[in-house]
């Protein structure tokens, strides 16, 4: 009974002809009032920096809810001439207004101060819509959350912030990103080896005001060594940031077709919203200090811990004394040369002050209103010779004579510049081999041995990024309801990056490398939309909107390089060279691509009273780079979702604010490769028969059918607002699947092509979100507090490989050995490792072949290879007694699987004061730093630092329990190996829980500051990366790589102490 | 207020239909079962270990793209002519190891309490790596051995992924050789020659004055005379006339095997001692630098012309894998050592 009387609501069979017949014609039908009088107007936002309409505001007549204001912001109603109509809507105050026989009212509603909640609009697929009508996952964070903590990277920022974003701040150097995934990894592959080894990043697709930028490709990321490496996202000043919505699932990201794949992130900036024009001032000065560096012996302690070392574990006594009187570093203690405590590291790190300003003046109202942004960000790294500077300027204007017709234009500019020292920026091997030389060697000189600290110190590395977009955007409404848009955006990006090694670092002659790239992408969009409204019982009823454009965008890119060697002298840095051809100059394009794409797409909208909320999208895609038989990609999208608490049964529960399910379905791809692994490449050969012959290169099989990576992603989620917003929840449940990843497979050698780049690869990530904001106290308390939480659990699952393999393994060719175990129907990357069980305490506990009487052993069968006291606990997975290859297990997942954050605010009259925490769980490290310092004890004779003994529980002694073998047994080392890095020994626990920041703002009192001409005037004061409570041993488990490796060439995050200054004339 | 319950439950309902899709997702996911591959092969497919000792066939197999941990079993067991071979079915008592022998010990109840006696078959293949073991326990009395075709057998190999099987191995024993080196034929396991030829010689003769020759002038000959526990050493001359050992007097006697309570007479030595010897192939002092044979070295120094120290020795490197009184004989067959100075 219940259900029929539901489903009659739901859409009355009398309007289907109806709504087929105008859906088809796009007719519109104008509803009449059948009795009364009709009132219709618009609602504004008071607040909002357009004076935008609002869409979904309640038209309340005695208490009642008559009506609504539609996506535009109309609304019409019938009541009597002489009613009384109130306007509500989430987080503003509600407005009362008088009809007098008016047909016609217009309210501007204001926000309400005491409700920090209010009903957020989301931008997806180019629209914007009230939260009620969105039916993606969507998060949206404020630019207010971003500001009083300077970033070179504005994506560090958001880290715990938005749940199911896993943010990992994986570097300390500046101006360099980390690593940003939005509900997992969506790609497996793994490039290089040993602590170099990376995984493909998955970035989302960023668009910054409708422009989508693409962050996935080039030398951006810096560890492709040969460019600069700088995020696009980093050139917008998080001071600039007006908010940032990411996009999850695939309704909400199903418009942005070819590249949303890895999910979509929106950013907005700020514009101008005041009739005067006002002038806002920020300035940081903060300071970043020097992390803890790790202690290490120092002279005389260390000679003397190697003599030792030596006399007690060399085979004999009179072995020991030669080898000691052959080492002359030992011997000679006398020597100048090795009388030294140097303390290396502090010749790389340093403290450094540095200051960001930005200076922002706008102005305007909806009809004209514009803001120019001028920033400067200055910070220098606390590693020698590395820093990151941004130089900004952007301005944007909007121009809205009427409400038909907008038109809005933007020019961003940026000047980035950036000092990776010796290293590549992620990586400075030069500083991990020499921050860990000797004591015992004299400090660095030019004469001193240790090139890697001059190489450090004296090379000059200067990277410019230069970044120009300009993006012209106009609107006009046609007819009633039918608007047209047009987007036209270029971006130029053009990097060069300079790296000076001088003469003494190159048998007397300076090397000189030179890169230069550019970067280009044109893009438009066409679109239109269409909204009609069914009327019933004088309110819309049944809503539909129809949105449509077409996207086209072609993007170029192109770096060329060259080393020139044999340099005169260290002054002459330009480009001289004494090649004389080109074969012998060591340069030429190392980077090429052309990128075509179109698209086409439709969105269809349908909700019904704002309680049932239909979405089907459809999205057409033709890449460049697919194979020319895999065609026009097409994906679609349908998502529902219904907005209970706007059922009748539920309106009279005062504590529901909103509540809803929404569930979706869609798909998203990603272009994959390049041109050549679709159509092969072609160069020119001799010449055959007076032509010239052209030749297919056999490297690569070209692959016709290459398909662009595609995601699937099944959405729930419930969203509930509870008590005026003290309480809200948002929970969202997925599961995407990611085909046709890009893998290079090979081939028998009897196709004669090496390999082919093939598309067979899939993983599946599942998981649970949650978003919970609390604010417990009460609207009249003179203290605000608001908790917010997110968590995100995933689980990843590796679907397929090539060929119907079942698993593969990834070969660490390195002497690290950390091989990558993929296997279907675990976490793709797992770690393939010996596993370590702790240490034989006596010789008794080694365990023994019962036919030969053999005790457990590694390779052959001398007496230095058997197992004894103080050795690690291998498994002997085959049980044969030796320990070799075949005794790796799977064990770890690299990737972080549980995720979040709780940020809290209290605010007290001016003061406030805002923490920021970010927490990883179940994510497995390897340690390799660890495994480095107890490597260094297995070669007393090899110059290097060795850090004190007794930090580390070792064994030392028959009947110790310890965690580590023994370091000391050198002459048995080289064979058993017992810091090798592939062991679950080194592989710990990284979960940590983060203190991001503390921020204290106070505002000065404006009669104050009215004195001096000045607005509003606040100060801050931020300390942030703080702290970890963390398990790991290690000095950060978030300063790891991709792959969860801490390694020596890390660069350290520091900690920052801010100052800053916000005026606003 | 029922009405709200309802629709309360409804929305319940919703939500836990909508986890509940979710999480049925994952049945359609790969489970996470082990691979076999068809590059998991074993490269050694005919066996011969000699009876009377243990026999490890290690490096016969190549694990390939097969995930580990593999299982392995041998299965159908049989004669060559497809008949049913009990005799490699049963379990048998066998000597295994408990703890290594690293050649410390003290005395034979110490090297005894380190083995034990369990039940086995005699031909095992290993659980997990596929190697093979003939035990020692085996004797040609209830195994066939060559020239007999010996057994067939195949071998299972399985993981959570699946099971494959390797056919038509084979087994085809040898008869026992008690000693090594031996002068038995491996086959008919009959002797062409009494006696096997020393590691080593650096001895002049008596009465030529010229060196011995290692190849021709002196021989070991092996002889077991009981059930028991010891090894003897004597030395004859050419006329089979016991040598003093005393006379090798340079011998380190101490440490010249792994035994206990030696009684050295004028005629031999004898020393309580474990088998097999070497009782493993863990290097020891008593042993070959690689540890695969027990090494004796008898010596003796004099003084040649010219006051020049000659230090003489006859070295044997050899195993005995049999139990009992064994007495070794070293012979100069052509002329008798010289012990005397110059």
């Amino acid at each position: 009974m219940e259900a029929n009387r539901f489903s009659k609501n739901i859409f009355p069979m009398k309007y289907f002809y109806t709504i087929a017949f105008l859906l088809i014609l796009g007719f519109q039908q104008v509803a009449q009032a059948q009795q009364k009088i009709n009132v219709k107007g618009i609602v504004y936002d008071g607040d909002s920096k357009l004076k935008g309409p609002i869409a979904g505001a309640s038209v309340i007549l005695a208490g009642k809810a008559i009506g609504q204001s539609d996506g535009n912001g109309h609304y019409s109603v019938t009541v009597n001439s002489n009613a009384e109509l109130t306007f509500r809507y989430i987080g503003y105050k509600p407005a009362t207004v008088k009809v007098n026989n008016r047909t016609t009212i217009n309210v501007t509603l204001i926000e309400d101060d005491n409700n920090a909640l209010k009903e957020v609009t989301i931008t997806s697929g180019y629209q914007t819509k009230t939260k009620t009508l969105s039916t993606g996952s969507a998060v949206t964070i404020s630019g207010k959350e971003l500001q009083g903590q300077p970033a070179g990277d504005v994506m560090s920022l958001l880290q715990g912030k938005v749940a199911g974003l896993n943010i990992q701040n994986s570097t300390g150097a500046p101006g360099f990103r980390g690593s940003v995934t939005i509900r997992g990894i969506s790609n497996v592959n793994i490039s290089g080896d040993g602590n170099s080894s990376f995984l493909s990043p998955t970035s989302p697709l960023y668009v910054i005001d409708g422009v989508p930028v693409d962050d996935n490709t080039d030398y951006s990321y810096g560890f492709q060594q040969a460019g600069p490496g700088v995020s696009p996202a980093s050139q917008i000043p998080p001071e600039e940031i007006e908010n940032i919505t990411v996009l999850k699932d695939a309704a909400a990201t199903a418009l942005y077709g070819s590249r949303g794949a890895y999910g979509v992130i929106l950013i907005t900036t700020k514009r101008g919203n005041s009739k005067v024009p006002v002038i806002r001032y920020n300035g940081s000065a903060f300071v970043s200090t020097v992390p803890q560096l790790r202690a290490v012996i120092g002279g005389k302690g260390e000679r003397l811990l190697r003599i030792d070392q030596i006399l007690r574990y060399d085979t004999s006594r009179y072995t020991a004394i030669d080898l000691v009187n052959n080492t002359p570093f030992l011997a000679d203690s006398l020597n100048a040369y090795y009388n030294n405590s140097t303390d290396w590291q502090s010749y790389f790190y340093r403290a450094t002050f540095n200051q960001t300003h930005n200076l922002n003046i706008s102005g305007g109202d909806v009809g004209f209103n514009y803001k120019v942004a001028v920033g400067v960000f200055d910070e220098k790294g606390i590693q020698q010779g590395t820093g990151y500077s941004r130089y900004n300027l952007n301005m944007n204007m909007g121009y809205s004579p009427t409400r038909k017709f907008k038109l809005e234009a933007q020019l961003n500019n940026s000047i980035q510049k950036q000092q990776t020292g010796s290293g590549n920026g992620l990586q400075n091997s030069g500083v991990a081999t020499g921050g860990s030389s000797s004591s015992l060697l004299p400090s660095p000189s030019l004469y001193s041995s240790v090139n890697s600290v001059l190489g450090a110190l004296r090379t000059d590395n200067d990277n410019k990024i230069l970044n120009t977009t300009a993006t012209i955007n106009a609107e006009y409404e046609i007819l009633k309801n039918l608007r047209v848009a047009s987007y036209l955006n270029y971006t130029g990006v053009s990097s060069t990056k300079d790296n000076f090694s001088p003469a003494i670092l190159n048998a007397n002659q300076s090397q000189y490398y030179t890169y230069n790239d550019r970067a280009t992408t044109l893009y438009n969009r066409n679109q239109f939309s269409y909204v009609y409204s069914l009327q019933e019982k004088n309110e819309d009823a049944h809503n539909f909107s129809l949105f449509a454009f077409s996207e086209l965008r072609s993007s170029f890119f192109k770096a060329d390089a060259m080393l020139n060697q044999k340099g005169v002298n260290d002054q002459l840095r330009g480009p001289l060279t004494n090649m004389t051809n080109y074969t012998t100059s060591l340069g030429g394009t190392i980077g090429y691509t052309d990128l075509r794409t179109i698209a086409f797409a439709g969105a269809f909208s349908y909700n019904y009273k704002q309680k049932y909320v239909l979405d089907f999208n459809y999205r057409i895609d033709g890449l460049s780079t697919s194979g020319p038989n895999a065609g026009y990609k097409k994906n679609p999208s349908v998502s529902l979702k219904w907005n209970f608490n706007k059922e009748k049964f539920l309106e009279s529960l005062k504590w529901l604010d909103y509540g809803d399910f929404r569930f979706s379905y869609g798909s998203n791809i990603t272009p994959n490769g390049g041109i050549y692994d679709a159509y092969g490449k072609y160069y020119g050969g001799s010449q055959y028969n007076n032509s010239q012959s052209v030749i297919l290169d056999q490297a690569l099989l070209p692959n016709l059918s290459l398909e662009p990576t595609k995601a699937t992603t099944y959405n729930a989620g419930f969203d509930i607002g509870l008590l005026n917003n003290k309480f809200s929840l948002a929970f969202d449940t997925y599961y995407k699947q990611t085909d046709n990843i890009l893998q290079s497979k090979q081939l028998s050698s009897s196709t004669s092509f090496k390999g082919i780049s093939a598309t067979e690869i899939s993983n599946v990530n599942y998981g649970w979100e949650f978003q919970v904001t609390g604010r417990p106290l009460n609207t009249t308390s003179p203290f605000k507090l608001s908790l917010s939480a997110t968590l995100a659990i995933n689980r990843e699952v590796l679907a397929q490989l090539p060929d119907g393999l079942r698993e593969k393994i990834y070969d660490d060719a390195s002497i690290l050995d950390q091989d990558t175990y993929y296997r279907l129907g675990l976490n793709s990357l797992s770690n393939y490792l010996y596993n370590t069980k702790g240490v034989y305490q006596t010789n008794g506990q080694v365990p023994v072949d019962p036919v030969t009487g053999l005790p457990y052993r590694v390779g052959g069968t001398n007496i230095l290879n058997y197992f004894k006291a103080g050795d690690p606990i291998f498994t002997d997975l085959d049980g044969n007694y030796i320990l070799n290859d075949n005794d790796k297990v799977i064990a770890g997942n690299s990737q972080p699987q549980i995720t979040g954050g709780f940020t809290s605010l209290l605010q007290y009259k001016s003061w406030s004061l805002e923490i920021n925490t970010s927490f990883t769980f179940q994510r497995d490290i390897l340690n390799n730093s660890l495994a480095a310092q107890l490597l260094n004890f297995n070669k007393p004779t090899v110059l290097g630092n060795l850090v004190p003994l007794s930090q580390f529980n070792y064994w030392a002694a028959p009947g110790d329990v310890a965690k580590y073998g023994n370091p000391l047994d050198f002459i048995r080392s080289s064979i058993i190996n017992p810091f090798r890095y592939s062991q679950t020994l080194f592989q710990e626990d990284g979960s940590y829980l983060k203190l991001n920041s503390v921020k204290v703002y106070y505002s000065l009192p404006q009669t104050f500051t009215k004195q001096y001409g000045m607005n509003r005037v606040s100060v801050n004061a931020t300390a942030s990366n703080l702290g970890f409570i963390t398990r790991y041993s290690g000095p950060n488990p978030e300063n790891v790589t991709a792959l969860g490796r801490d390694y020596p060439g890390g660069y350290p995050l520091s900690k920052q102490f801010t100052l800053g200054l916000n005026i606003e004339f | 207020m029922m009405k709200n319950i309802k629709y309360t439950l409804q929305i319940g309902l919703a939500l836990l239909s909508s986890i509940v899709c979710l999480s049925s997702c994952k049945k359609n996911l790969p489970d996470a079962r082990l691979s076999l591959a068809n590059n998991s092969l074993y490269t050694q497919l005919i066996y011969q270990p000699v009876l009377g000792r243990n026999t490890l066939f290690s490096n016969n197999f190549q694990f390939g793209s097969s995930s580990r941990p593999l299982d392995f079993k041998i299965v159908n067991m049989r004669t060559f002519s497809g008949e049913a071979a009990p005799e490699m079915e049963a379990f048998y008592p066998v000597m295994t190891w408990k703890t290594a022998y690293n050649g410390t010990e003290s005395s034979i109840a110490e090297i005894e309490a380190k083995r034990t006696t369990e039940n086995h078959q005699l031909f095992e293949v290993r659980p997990h790596s596929g190697e093979f073991i003939m035990w020692a326990a085996a004797n040609s009395n209830q195994v066939k051995t060559q020239p007999d075709s010996g057994y067939v057998f195949d071998v299972e190999m399985s993981n959570s992924g699946g099971r494959k099987y390797f056919q038509n191995f084979r087994l085809m024993p040898m008869k026992e050789r008690p000693y090594e080196p031996s002068n038995l034929d491996p086959i008919i396991g009959q002797g062409p020659q009494i006696s096997v030829l020393p590691s080593g010689v650096n001895i002049t003769g008596e009465r030529t004055g010229q060196p011995l020759n290692a190849g021709s002038d002196v021989r070991v000959l092996f002889k077991r005379s009981g059930n028991g526990n010891s090894l003897t050493f004597k030395f004859t001359d050419t006329l089979s006339n016991p040598i003093d050992p005393n006379k090798f007097s340079a011998t380190d006697w101490g440490n010249l095997v792994h035994g206990f309570n030696m009684v050295k007479t004028n005629t031999y030595v004898k020393y309580e001692t474990a088998y097999p010897i070497p009782l493993s192939a863990y290097p020891t002092k008593y042993t070959t630098l690689s540890g695969n044979q027990a090494r004796v070295v008898f010596r003796f120094n004099r003084q040649v012309f010219g006051n020049v120290l000659q230090q003489c020795f006859v070295a044997m490197n050899f195993n005995i894998y049999q139990q009992g009184d064994w007495e070794m004989t070293f012979q100069f067959l052509r002329d008798r050592p010289k012990f005397d100075n110059d």
